[in-house]
């Protein structure tokens, strides 16, 4: 009976201790998110570069519009590409190309296809997508720092897995593996912070290609503005208009 | 909405550059402005079937004869109003280089009462599918040419509401108009409608018009995984219409008679369907699978009709009572017969497409064949994508039983090279 009683007291106190950790590392992401977008709601002007074996290769201009519920709306800006619109909602995602003026349905496999995924440039957050535990503390960069092992939690994640270093001081991004669904490793973000309207924020990330070793990709924040879309922009039929604020 | 047509093409590149320099200063002084211009170069050459059953007629056709196509595009928008202009100079053999200007899109997004419209000229593309698109019935767009100009709208109006996963649109389109050439220059009016259920979308449309009647439509696209999309497309019409040959008793004045070479038939509650899907991998490799039967298509029978009768012409030439003229005005009245948008009535589309991750580099080859008759086009291109600079290039080549619309057809293969350069 006494054994009996110690077991479960024992297994209480761990599940307490999971959830513990779980609460831990949930209010670690949201603390990590007001480094990347310190709004529910916005528009964010990003710049991507691309690089091949260190020598510039092209430079993509987006503005992304991103509203809670996983909603985001991607308007491509560079001149190729002039007139494009990705929107995601959830898991569920449309391209709308210029010559067409048709929402087209694609798969999470179509949305990681192009230049640089809008995948990255469109997940600002991960307090809302991913839970996981702490595994370790690490130095990066000279940077001490909490490993945090995180898991998707919606089957539309761009990557199901990543492996998050957050500065053990103010719990900043430092660095983080991106995982594909074959739990391949298949890019490495380093995130640079910047003092943007006198906060601390992530002005650029890096991301470094490991399935194509010689590309790498910078995704610079240029702007954040609390700018937002009413609800009907986030509607795959009203991507035929055009009358989006840009 | 074609504006007249300046004397030369450089009047036409002045008259582009005069619109952009209007439209520019606004870029600057209003931020929501938004305007980037597009050169487009593509060069085109051709083999022709010798031994064509059209031969005869050929020379009075444009089949084989394009050669080359220089478009200057202004697409942008500044406030409510989105434009997208086009001067394109084209070259045929043996032909003067030939200038158009079109407004290919000029039209105002706006909202009264709370409720949103639009004005204007506009393309009105719609449906799921790829080779080809049952429920299209405003935009009417041929699908599979090779590079392809600019669409060209539709004049319309529309009143559209939308909900969270959902949208209705009533569009008038050509308002004012009753029939006209082609179904796309119809007055008509037509409710569009829109609903998102889960991984799935699900489109309706209903459209009256003096030629067809009324038109009933709904097709679905479905998301069942990260790699699989799944699509269908039904449409059913009061009435249609196809150009089918002359009947095989038609006099010997009829058959040279380039005004009858074909007749068009009218066809009673005719249907079409597709039915397809994509499974596109990680690596950037996409298999696109599609069938389809287009009821207003011609059949294989009268791509037999055709040959048989392009063969009793040619069998004419020679005869002292019967001028050469008639024989290859009425030959070359009979080869319109292609210029219609399916050509296989029964299809099916196989594409296999790979994009490098990286975005530079894509190719794709398309077999697209039909069921009823065997005939067949493959069409095998590459595209490369620089910072402003697009360069594709590409081959196409037409093949299968003698009588098949796709082995009719007076071309036995064609290439093309595209450069694009966006600034």
């Amino acid at each position: 009976m006494f054994r009996r009683i110690a077991f479960m007291l024992l297994a209480s106190a761990s599940l307490a201790v999971v959830a513990a950790e779980d609460g831990k590392v949930k209010s670690l992401l949201k603390q990590a998110d007001v480094y990347r977008l310190a709004m529910e709601s916005g528009r964010v002007e990003t710049e991507v570069r691309t690089f091949k074996a260190g020598v510039p290769d092209k430079t993509r201009l987006y503005a992304v519009y991103l509203k809670p519920g996983h909603r985001s709306l991607v308007l491509f800006r560079t001149a190729s590409e002039r007139g494009q619109k990705m929107l995601m909602l959830g898991d569920d995602y449309w391209l709308m190309m210029p010559s067409s003026q048709r929402p087209l349905r694609i798969t999470a496999m179509q949305k990681l296809l192009g230049e640089a995924s809008t995948g990255d440039v469109a997940t600002m957050t991960w307090g809302e997508d991913y839970d996981g535990q702490q595994v370790g503390e690490e130095t990066v960069d000279g940077v001490p720092c909490l490993k945090l092992d995180l898991l998707g939690q919606r089957k539309g994640v761009s990557y199901p897995r990543i492996v998050l270093y957050l500065a053990k001081k103010d719990h900043h991004p430092v660095q983080a593996e991106l995982y594909v669904a074959s739990d391949k490793l298949a890019k490495l973000a380093r995130f640079k912070l910047g003092e943007v309207d006198g906060r601390k924020q992530v002005t650029v990330m890096t991301l470094i290609d490991h399935l194509q070793k010689e590309r790498s990709t910078e995704v610079h924040y240029l702007s954040r503005t609390d700018k937002t879309l009413s609800d009907d922009y986030f509607n795959p039929a009203f991507l035929v208009r055009a009358d989006l604020t840009q | 909405m074609k504006l007249p047509r300046p004397s030369s093409p450089y009047c036409q590149r002045r008259l582009l550059y005069c619109l952009a320099a209007l439209a520019l200063p606004a870029s600057a002084a209003d931020d929501a402005a938004d305007f980037g211009w597009t050169t487009r170069l593509v060069g085109e050459g051709h083999e022709l079937r010798r031994g064509s059953p059209f031969a005869a007629g050929l020379e009075l056709t444009n089949f084989g004869r394009d050669r080359y196509r220089v478009e200057q595009e202004l697409r942008g928008r500044a406030g409510p109003v989105s434009l997208l202009l086009t001067a394109t100079e084209s070259g045929q053999e043996g032909a003067k280089p030939a200038g158009r200007f079109v407004a290919n899109e000029a039209f105002a997004d706006f909202s009264a009462g709370g409720e949103r419209f639009t004005a204007g000229k506009k393309v009105l593309s719609g449906d799921v599918g790829y080779a080809f698109r049952p429920i299209d019935v405003l935009q009417r767009e041929n699908r599979m040419q090779m590079m392809p100009p600019q669409l060209e709208g539709i004049p319309m109006l529309s009143w559209d509401n939308f909900s969270p996963d959902g949208a209705w649109s009533v569009v008038i389109a050509n308002p004012g108009h009753q029939r006209r050439g082609e179904a796309r220059e119809d007055g008509s009016v037509a409710l569009k409608l829109y609903r998102r259920v889960a991984a799935a979308d699900f489109h309706g449309v209903l459209r009256n018009s003096k030629r067809y009647g009324l038109e009933a439509g709904a097709a679905a696209s479905v998301v069942p995984s990260d790699a699989l999309e799944l699509h269908a497309s039904l449409l059913v019409q009061r009435r249609g219409e196809r150009r089918v040959p002359l009947a095989d008793n038609a006099s010997l004045r009829d058959l040279l008679t380039a005004d009858s070479a074909l007749a068009t038939e009218t066809i009673a509650s005719p249907r079409k369907v597709l039915l397809g899907g994509t499974w596109t991998t990680e690596g950037g490799f996409s298999v696109l699978g599609e069938f389809w039967w287009d009821g207003t298509a011609p059949a294989a029978t009268d791509w037999q009709r055709l040959k048989r009768q392009a063969a009793q012409r040619a069998a004419l030439l020679g005869l002292s009572s019967v001028p050469a003229a008639a024989v290859a005005g009425a030959t070359a009245a009979s080869t319109r017969m292609f210029d219609q948008g399916n050509l296989a009535q029964h299809g099916m589309l196989t594409r296999l497409a790979w994009s490098d991750p990286g975005g530079r580099w894509s190719a794709s080859a398309d077999l697209l064949k039909s069921m009823g008759d065997g005939g067949w086009t493959l069409t095998t291109a590459v595209g490369w994508q620089g910072e402003k600079l697009r360069v594709d290039a590409g081959l196409r080549r037409y093949g299968g039983p003698a009588d098949s619309a796709y082995r009719l057809l007076p071309e036995r293969a064609a290439a093309f090279v595209g450069l694009s350069l966006a600034y």
